[in-house]
C-alpha cells in the first residue's frame, strides 16, 4: 500500500514495527553468520594469515602466487573432472524415475532402497567405499574377478582414483534426484501424451517431445545445484584419499584450500582461493540462468 | 496490556537463553576449572581419565574438563579453538606446531614451573622427548620448554621369527645390522611360492616409503635440510642412492609384492597375516601385534653406507595455553600427565607407549614378558640412534610433503630417484624458503 508517509495510520506504523521486529531475527542471523564472514574473508584474502595470529596484510600476493600454482590449477581441473558425474548422475536417476513411475509389486521398496544412500552419513559411506574400493580384498574387486576382469587398485592409481570417487558420487546421489523426476512426471498432464497418441506419435517420440520438456525446470534445479554442491566437494575426498590421491590426482579445490588453511598455515592465501571459487561458482550459476531463460519451457 | 507484558517478557527470556548458549563458553577457565583436550583410542582415554581423577583428588576443589577427539579432527579443532579464542589450559602439540605456536603466543613458557617443580625430575625423562619441546626464537630443540613429552614412539623394525624358522634361515642378530646386501639376499630367499600355484605368496618386505625412507636415508649418510635447516639437500647423492635402492626392492630385486598388488594398507594386512617377513613395528602396534598368530622381534634398521642403523622416533607433546586463567596448576597438569609413575604405568600396560621416564623404562625392559623380547631396541632407539623427522623443526610441513606427493613414478620404476629429486629439490626449497619466512614473521 503506498499512502503518503504523513497519512499513513498509528496501526500501519505499529504493525510495520512488529513486522520489522519478526524480520529482525533472520536478517541478524544473515549478518552475523553469512556477512561479517564474507566480508571479513574479503579483508583476508588480502592479507597472509596463520591462522593465529593477526593477519598481516600482503596486497595482491596471494593472487599472484595463486596463478602461479600448480597444484591451485590441478584441483581446479580434478574439480572440473568431478562434475563430469552431473549428466552421467541425471541420465541414471531419469531412466530409473520413469521404470518406477508405474504401478508394480514392490514399488516402495525399491524407492526406498534407491534413496537411502540420499540420507546414509557421507562420511559413512566414504568409509564403506573406501573398503569395497580396496585393491586386494575390494567389493568391487571381488565382482569384477566373477567376470574375470582384474580390478585395480581403485584409490592409489592416478587413472583410475577420480572414476571411483564419481561412482560414488553418482551413486549416493541418484535417489536424490530419481526422486525429483518422479515427482515431475507424475505431475505431466496426461492429455498431453493422449494428443500425442492421436497424432501417431511413438514412445520415443512422446518420450523427446513431451517428458524431456516437461521434466527441464526439474534439470535445470538439478544441474544448477549439482554443480554448485559439486565445486565444494571435500568430504569424499578427505575420507577416501586423504593425501590428496596419488600424484594429487584427487585433490579438489576445496580439499586443497582446506590442507592450505589448516596444516601448512597460510589462511590468507587459503582465502583467497576460497573466494575465486566463489566467484566462479557464481559466474557459472549466473551463465546457467541466462541460458534457461532462451530455452525454458513452461505451461502458463 | 498484561498479555502485551507477557508476550514482552516471553521474548526477552527466549533471546537471552539464545545469546548465553553463545557467550558461555568464554566464562569457563576460572580459578579451579581447567580443560585439558586430547586425542587418541580406547586405552588412552581409559588411561588419562584415570590419571586426571587422581590429580583432581590430589587437588582440592579442582576440576577438570576432558575433551577428547579423533585423531583427524584434533588439528582443525584445536585451531578453530585457538581462534575463537577459547584455548583449551592444557592440551597436546605435535612437535611441528611449536614454532607457530610460540610464535603467535599461544603457549607458555614453563622452563620455570618445570625446573623449580620437585615431581619432575628432568634428567629421568628422555633427553629426545624434552628437546623436541624446547625453542630457543630461532632454532628448535634448545632452549625455553614450551611442552613437556607425552611420548615418544621409537620406530622399529621387525622381523617374522616363525618365517626364519620355517624357511631354515639364519634368525638375524638383534645387536648388529644387515648391511643393504644382506638384507636384499635374506629378503630374495624368503620371497618363494610356498603353496606351489605359481604365484608368490610370501614377500621378504613391503615397506611405506613415507614412514621407512628415513631409515634408509640416514643411515647412508644423506638427510633432507643442511645443519641450520635453510637448504633442501634431497637430491644429493645418498639420498638418491638410498631412494633408489628403495625402489629396487620392488623393481630391481622383487622382493616385495608388486605394483599392482600392494601399496602400504595392503602389505600391512600381509604382515598380520604372516605373508611378510620384515615389516616396522612402532611402540603403538604392539597390542595389536600381541595376537599375531607367528613369532616376532625387533632388530636394528639395515644399514647403508655409513653402517649405523638411524630410524626416526615419534613425540607428541603436552603444553599449556599462554592464556590459561590459572597457569601454575596448569603446567601442574602438563607435568603429572607427562611423569606420573601410575599413568605411566597404565599407558604402558595398555601398550600405548613405552614409558616417558628413563628409569621406569629400563625396569620395564627386563621386568616385561610379553613380546617383543628385543625391547631393548627401542631404548636404544630412543637413546642412540633415533632422530627427529624433518618436517618437526620447521615452521610447516609444506616442503616435506612436497616429496611424497609424486614419488609413485619413482616407486614404480618409472622414473629414476635422482632424476626426480632433481625435479622436486627446487620445489621444495620454495616451500623451505616460505616457511622459514613464514617463521620470521611469527
Amino acid at each position: 500500500m503506498t499512502t503518503p508517509v504523513s497519512r499513513r495510520s498509528r496501526l500501519h506504523r505499529k504493525e510495520h514495527r512488529a513486522a520489522l521486529a519478526f524480520v529482525a531475527a533472520p536478517v541478524i542471523g544473515f549478518l552475523a553468520f553469512i556477512g561479517y564472514p564474507l566480508v571479513f574473508s574479503l579483508y583476508t584474502s588480502f592479507t597472509s594469515w596463520n591462522g593465529l595470529s593477526a593477519p598481516v596484510p600482503n596486497g595482491l600476493d596471494n593472487f599472484v602466487e595463486m596463478m602461479g600454482d600448480r597444484y591451485f590449477w590441478q584441483s581446479l581441473g580434478n574439480t572440473v573432472f568431478y562434475m563430469i558425474g552431473i549428466p552421467i548422475g541425471l541420465v541414471i536417476s531419469l531412466l530409473l524415475a520413469l521404470a518406477l513411475n508405474r504401478r508394480m509389486r514392490g514399488l516402495t521398496f525399491f524407492r526406498t532402497v534407491y534413496y537411502v544412500p540420499v540420507v546414509s552419513s557421507l562420511a559413512a559411506v566414504a568409509i564403506l567405499w573406501q573398503w569395497a574400493y580396496n585393491g586386494d580384498f575390494g567389493l568391487v574387486n571381488q565382482v569384477l574377478a566373477i567376470f574375470g576382469i582384474d580390478g585395480p587398485n581403485w584409490l592409489q592409481n592416478a587413472s583410475t582414483a577420480k572414476p571411483a570417487i564419481i561412482i560414488m558420487a553418482v551413486w549416493k546421489g541418484i535417489g536424490y534426484s530419481m526422486l525429483l523426476y518422479l515427482a515431475a512426471l507424475q505431475s505431466v498432464p496426461s492429455h498431453l501424451y493422449e494428443a500425442a497418441s492421436l497424432d501417431g506419435a511413438g514412445p520415443l517420440a512422446k518420450f523427446r517431445y513431451i517428458t524431456i520438456p516437461m521434466l527441464s525446470p526439474v534439470t535445470f534445479f538439478l544441474v544448477v545445484t549439482n554443480i554448485i554442491g559439486g565445486a565444494q566437494i571435500f568430504i569424499e575426498i578427505n575420507i577416501m584419499t586423504p593425501t590428496g590421491g596419488p600424484e594429487f590426482s584427487t585433490a579438489s579445490i576445496v580439499w586443497y584450500i582446506w590442507q592450505k588453511a589448516f596444516n601448512y598455515m597460510q589462511m590468507g592465501y587459503a582465502t583467497a582461493m576460497a573466494l575465486v571459487l566463489g566467484l566462479m561458482v557464481f559466474i557459472v550459476t549466473a551463465v546457467q540462468f541466462q541460458i534457461n531463460r532462451r530455452f525454458q519451457f513452461a505451461i502458463d | 496490556m498484561k498479555s502485551r507484558i507477557l508476550a514482552v517478557a516471553g521474548v526477552t527470556a527466549l533471546a537471552a537463553t539464545a545469546l548465553a548458549g553463545c557467550a558461555g563458553g568464554a566464562a569457563a577457565g576460572d580459578d579451579s576449572t581447567l580443560t585439558f583436550m586430547f586425542r587418541g583410542g580406547d586405552a588412552e582415554k581409559e588411561a588419562y581419565t584415570a590419571a586426571i581423577e587422581a590429580f583432581e583428588q590430589a587437588h582440592e576443589g579442582v576440576d577438570v574438563k576432558i575433551i577428547m577427539t579423533t585423531a583427524d579432527e584434533y588439528a582443525t579443532k584445536l585451531k578453530a579453538a585457538i581462534t575463537g579464542k577459547q584455548v583449551p589450559d592444557v592440551f597436546y602439540i605435535d612437535p611441528g606446531s611449536v614454532q607457530s605456536f610460540v610464535g603467535s603466543g599461544v603457549i607458555a613458557d614453563i622452563t620455570d614451573a618445570v625446573e623449580s617443580s620437585d615431581a619432575i625430575d628432568l634428567d629421568n625423562v628422555w633427553a629426545y622427548g624434552l628437546d623436541s619441546y624446547r625453542f630457543d626464537g630461532t632454532t628448535q630443540g634448545k632452549g625455553a620448554i614450551y611442552a613437556l613429552p607425552k611420548d615418544i614412539g621409537p620406530f622399529s623394525f621387525g622381523y617374522n621369527k616363525t618365517m626364519f624358522e620355517e624357511a631354515g634361515i639364519p634368525l638375524p642378530d638383534p645387536d648388529v645390522p644387515y648391511t643393504w646386501d644382506e638384507f636384499i639376499d635374506v629378503s630374495k630367499q624368503l620371497t618363494t611360492d610356498l603353496d606351489g600355484d605359481g604365484k608368490l605368496d610370501q614377500w621378504g618386505t613391503g615397506l611405506n616409503v613415507t614412514w621407512n625412507l628415513q631409515a634408509f636415508v640416514w643411515s647412508n649418510g644423506g638427510d633432507w635440510l643442511n645443519e641450520d635447516r635453510t637448504k633442501v639437500t634431497v637430491n644429493e647423492p645418498e639420498f638418491a642412492e638410498a631412494l633408489q635402492y628403495f625402489a629396487d626392492m620392488q623393481n630391481v630385486h622383487g622382493v616385495t609384492p608388486s605394483a599392482g598388488d600392494a601399496q602400504t594398507l595392503d602389505t600391512y594386512q600381509r604382515w598380520m597375516q604372516g605373508q611378510i617377513g620384515f615389516f616396522p613395528v612402532g611402540p603403538w602396534d604392539v597390542p595389536t601385534y600381541q595376537d599375531l598368530d607367528f613369532e616376532w622381534d625387533l632388530i636394528p634398521y639395515p644399514a647403508g653406507s655409513t653402517g649405523k642403523s638411524a630410524t626416526w622416533t615419534g613425540t607428541l607433546g603436552i603444553a599449556v595455553s599462554a592464556s590459561s586463567a590459572a597457569p601454575d596448576l596448569a603446567a601442574e597438569l602438563a607435568m603429572y600427565l607427562s611423569v606420573d609413575r601410575d599413568a605411566q604405568q597404565a599407558l604402558v600396560d595398555a601398550g600405548v607407549q613405552i614409558p616417558n621416564l628413563v628409569d621406569m623404562a629400563n625396569e620395564w625392559v627386563s621386568s616385561s614378558t610379553l613380546p617383543p623380547a628385543n625391547k631393548q631396541e627401542f631404548l636404544d632407539i630412543a637413546e642412540d640412534y633415533g632422530r627427529a623427522l624433518p618436517a618437526n623443526n620447521t615452521y610447516s610441513a609444506e616442503w616435506y610433503d612436497e616429496l611424497f606427493k609424486n614419488i609413485q613414478p619413482v616407486l614404480d620404476g618409472e622414473q629414476t630417484a635422482q632424476e626426480y629429486l632433481d625435479e622436486v629439490q627446487p620445489r621444495m626449497q620454495e616451500l623451505l624458503d616460505k616457511a622459514n619466512a613464514q617463521a620470521e614473521l611469527g
